[in-house]
């Protein structure tokens, strides 16, 4: 009679340990292996917009926040000054033509007195017309730059987009090359999903994904885009050419790394506004074709 | 999938949401059960709490996926 109840009392024992077992493995495929990650970013290409020309800021066109189509105007560099250098130039290649209309009279001149003159000042006439000619087609080029540089006084949108965090005034002087405002490009808007390593085998390029923004409850439809090609190793510092400098430590507990999965967008429901930086959740459906993930078991 | 809840601004896992409400209900369940001749079958009656808790953890997650989402985002 003792002896029975001992062995009810193990197997009730064993039953209820691998109920246990079975709820933390319910638990583990819900929570650690469905694709599904709550560390997803909405991110968009920026193009930082610089200015070809020195100079002061006359106008500005647009305000901040404000959505652009390409090719539009955003702000005016010193208008008046390469105007001014245009006209410099024009100057000069008058002047250059008027002394070359000059010497080719001259040349034809001497050539029709060849007999009283000696041939060395013939030659020399001569020379002075082909420097002459060069020396015009040295200013055109001039002339064309400073027709160039006026142009790109414009500074104009490279991209469609929104302009953003532009604080751009008139009277503020611009360098060459320095990016006086950031540009989002609206068309490369996407979210990027970072998905824990575990998850990564589950999920193919392709696959349907939702999307839903922090705080908002209507789904974003996307799919899969690419995955991506590499991430840091963080075990290992120094640089190309060097020996491989590997940390001593191997700490006890590891985490999993994080893959940016480039999610592209579909479908944005019409009341829904993404802006780059936002945060989201990002559920993948894989799909049903016959794909077989071995995973390990949580150990 | 109820993925996050979030209260005045701190997004938590929805899971540690669905943990603390299992931890709850078992509280509530541990005191008629403690009135059952339990350790006749047993040999530790608190592994069947924890057996409890486990398994209200996913019923509660499970339930509330399926049912709640379609609730409260129609």
């Amino acid at each position: 009679m003792f002896h029975r109840q001992n062995i009810v009392r193990s197997l009730a024992t064993l039953l209820v340990i691998l109920v246990i077992l079975a709820g933390i493995y319910a638990l583990w495929l819900r929570y650690q292996i469905d694709p599904v990650t709550r560390d997803g970013k909405v991110r968009a290409d920026m193009v930082p917009v610089a200015a070809d020309v020195s100079g002061l800021v006359t106008d500005v066109r647009v305000a901040d926040n404000q959505t652009v189509k390409k090719g539009d105007v955003l702000f005016i560099i010193d208008r008046p000054r390469y105007q001014l250098a245009l006209e410099q130039a024009s100057a000069t290649l008058a002047s250059q033509q008027a002394a070359l209309a000059q010497a080719v009279r001259e040349n034809r001149r001497n050539q029709a007195m060849r007999d009283v003159l000696a041939p060395e000042a013939i030659e020399q006439g001569r020379a002075r017309v082909e420097e002459l000619r060069a020396g015009i087609g040295q200013a055109q080029a001039a002339r064309k730059l400073a027709k160039f540089n006026l142009e790109r006084t414009l500074v104009r949108a490279p991209v469609a987009g929104t302009v953003s965090n532009m604080s751009l005034q008139p009277g503020v002087y611009l360098n060459a090359g320095k990016p006086a405002l950031a540009l989002v490009y609206d068309r490369s808007m996407r979210v990027e999903g970072y998905f824990e390593e575990t998850k990564l085998p589950a999920i193919r390029v392709g696959d349907p994904a939702s999307i839903y923004l922090m705080g908002v409850a209507d789904e974003i439809e996307g799919h899969v885009q690419s995955i991506a090609g590499g991430v840091e190793d963080r075990e290992r510092v120094g640089a190309d050419g060097q020996l491989a400098n590997v940390n001593p430590s191997f700490t006890w507990v590891r985490l999993a790394q994080r893959i940016p999965v480039r999610i592209s967008i579909d479908k944005i429901p019409p009341n829904v506004r993404m802006i780059p930086g936002q945060t989201a959740t990002v559920i993948v459906h894989p799909r049903n074709d016959g794909r077989s993930v071995h995973r390990s078991l949580p150990w | 999938m109820i993925e996050e809840i979030h209260i005045l601004g701190v997004y938590m896992p929805a899971a540690l949401v669905w943990a603390v409400l299992a931890v709850m209900l078992v509280y509530l369940i541990r005191m008629p059960l403690q009135r059952l001749p339990l350790y006749r079958l047993l040999w530790h009656p608190s592994l069947l709490e924890f057996a409890l808790f486990v398994v209200l953890w996913w019923a509660l997650s499970a339930l509330g996926d399926a049912f709640l989402t379609s609730f409260l985002a129609p």
